[in-house]
Order: structure tokens, then sequence, then C-alpha cells
């Protein structure tokens, strides 16, 4: 078998991942953190942030959510 | 956004419905959730809420199941969105007020989905995990080619003497393969967690190595992790 390494996989390899933070403590986080990311496009949570850039399931996760809760806030209110 | 098949969508369809014929939702949601004459309806609509999550999020991955039918896809909506009531009504008592409960709950369903949709998508896939070849194709629009060209090369070397052998094949599988996280997870017998560890701690490794060998500046010192949120 023989991989081909991109300039995406480059960048992804070498990524600075620290702070740690564990998927466990992200998805504790990502209610929150996707409220104040849904109000606010720019808000910085820099901890949450290192991680979801490290971690492409989660941040699809975090991206669907914060989706989720703009589609609610201009559409009707879920019951 | 639309079903293929229905020309609806189903999350927003039912919300409306359920909208329409509901009063407003609890006040308390977790008080609703636990007792009292009001506990069905609270019920009923946390179950609604969560399908509601579990189709976004299904739909938001639809194209890694392009077999899927209507049927199908219901089919997994509805597991899904049972699994989370499960997984809600067993944390109910860790929900802390954080967030709204209909986010916090929300979270459960999407995530759910999105680990059952992986799941699926990489059922018949086979997930080969060995040292292999690496050649470098870095495209013809990276600017500083031959720059580029010594980081990847450098790369190359770190991950053959810096990781072991585990950490090695997890990070090429996740990063370089593209394999879901929670695939792996499956077919290792762990979890999204331990994996995430293994290559954030092969990232340190590769990142240590290229600083020594000057190819990456020497880290900043950091400060203590402040948990502000």
């Amino acid at each position: 078998m023989r991989r081909v390494l991109t300039a995406t996989h480059l960048a992804s390899l070498t990524r600075d991942t620290r702070p740690w933070l564990s998927c466990e403590e992200c998805f504790e986080r990502l209610d929150a953190y996707a409220e104040r990311r849904a109000a606010d496009p720019a808000h910085a949570d820099p901890v949450m942030d290192t991680h979801l850039a490290g971690c492409s399931a989660c941040a699809e996760e975090a991206e669907s959510l914060v989706a989720l809760l703009r589609e609610d806030a201009v559409g009707p209110r879920p019951r | 956004m639309s079903t293929p098949l229905t020309g609806a969508v189903p999350g927003t369809r039912r919300r409306t419905s359920a909208a329409a014929d509901a009063g407003p939702e609890p006040a308390d949601w977790v008080l609703a959730l636990t007792a009292g004459p009001g506990r069905e309806d609270a019920l009923r609509r946390l179950h609604a809420l969560l399908v509601r999550a579990a189709w976004h999020q299904v739909l938001r991955m639809r194209g890694m199941l392009p077999g899927a039918g209507a049927v199908q896809l219901e089919e997994l909506v509805q597991q899904t969105a049972d699994e989370a009531m499960v997984a809600v009504l067993g944390k109910l008592s860790t929900f802390e007020g954080r967030s709204r409960f209909t986010t916090w709950a929300y979270k459960f369903a999407l995530v759910q989905a999105a680990v059952e949709v992986r799941s699926q998508a990489w059922r018949s896939r086979q997930v080969v995990l060995e040292d292999a070849e690496l050649a470098v194709d870095l495209g013809p629009s990276v600017e500083a080619y031959a720059e580029a060209a010594d980081l990847a090369g450098a790369v190359q070397t770190a991950l053959a003497e810096a990781l072991t052998p585990h950490q090695r094949r997890v990070m090429l599988a996740l990063v370089v393969d593209g394999v879901p996280i929670d695939v792996l997870a499956e077919r290792l017998g762990t979890n999204r967690n331990a994996l995430y560890k293994t290559l954030h701690d092969a990232r340190v490794r590769v990142r240590t190595h290229l600083e020594g060998s000057g190819h990456l500046p020497p880290a900043r010192p950091r400060r203590r992790r402040c948990d502000a949120s």
C-alpha cells in the first residue's frame, strides 16, 4: 500500500493541538460553546477551537449544533 | 435543504406539526422529565426534539450514505433518537444549566447520529492499519514549493523515527486515509477519546522532532489552561 501526503495532510500531521482537551471534555462543553458561537460567530474559545481544529469528528458535530441553533433562531421554536 | 425522496425536510415538518399541536414547552425540563403529571408530555416533547436533531445530522451527512433510501434513513433517525433519549434521561442529573436544556439535549442526538452515519458508511470498507510507503504530492499551487517539500521530507522522517508503530498507524489512518475516528475506534476495540489522545501525542512528537531539526520554530512556553467556560 502506498500513501500520498498532500499539503493538507502535512498541515494536519503537524498541527499544534496543545493545550490538551479530550473529546469527552469537548462534548461536555459543546452545548455552551455552540450557543455562544451561534449568537456570535466571532466568539473565541481557544481551548475548544484548538480541539475542534484537530478533531474532525468533534468539529463536524459542533458545526452541526451551531447550525441547528441558528435554524431554531430564525424558524419556529422546536417543542 | 430537502430529502431527495420527499422534497421536504423531515425534522422541520415534524417540528412545525408538533409546534401546532402542543402548548408551551416546560419551564423546567429536568423537573418535568423527572416526575409529575406532565412527565408523559415532556417525554414526548423531548423525543421530538431528538428526532429533529437526528434528522438535522443525518441530512448533513447524507452524502456518506448514497445507497440509503427513505425507509433506511427514517429507521436510522428513529433508532438514533431512541438511543439519545436513553442517554439524555440517564444523564439528566448532570445537566447544570450552562446552556438551554434543548441545546444540551440536541447534542446527544447529533453525536449519536453522526457516529451511526459514519459507522454505516464504513461498514463494508476495509481499514488498513499498516506501515506503508509514503509519497508526497504537494500540488502545483503550493507556494514556496522547495520549503514545503523540505518540510514534507522532515515530516516523513519524524513519522518514521519519532512515533511508535501504534502511533504511526493510528495517525496515518486518521489523517491520511481519512478513517473516521469512531470507525477506527470500533475496529480497534477502543474509543474516540483514547484514539484522539494517541493522535494528540503523535502530533506533539512530530512537532518536537521538527523543532529539533529546525523545521519548526521552538514552541513558546505555555500558560496553564484556564477553564473559563
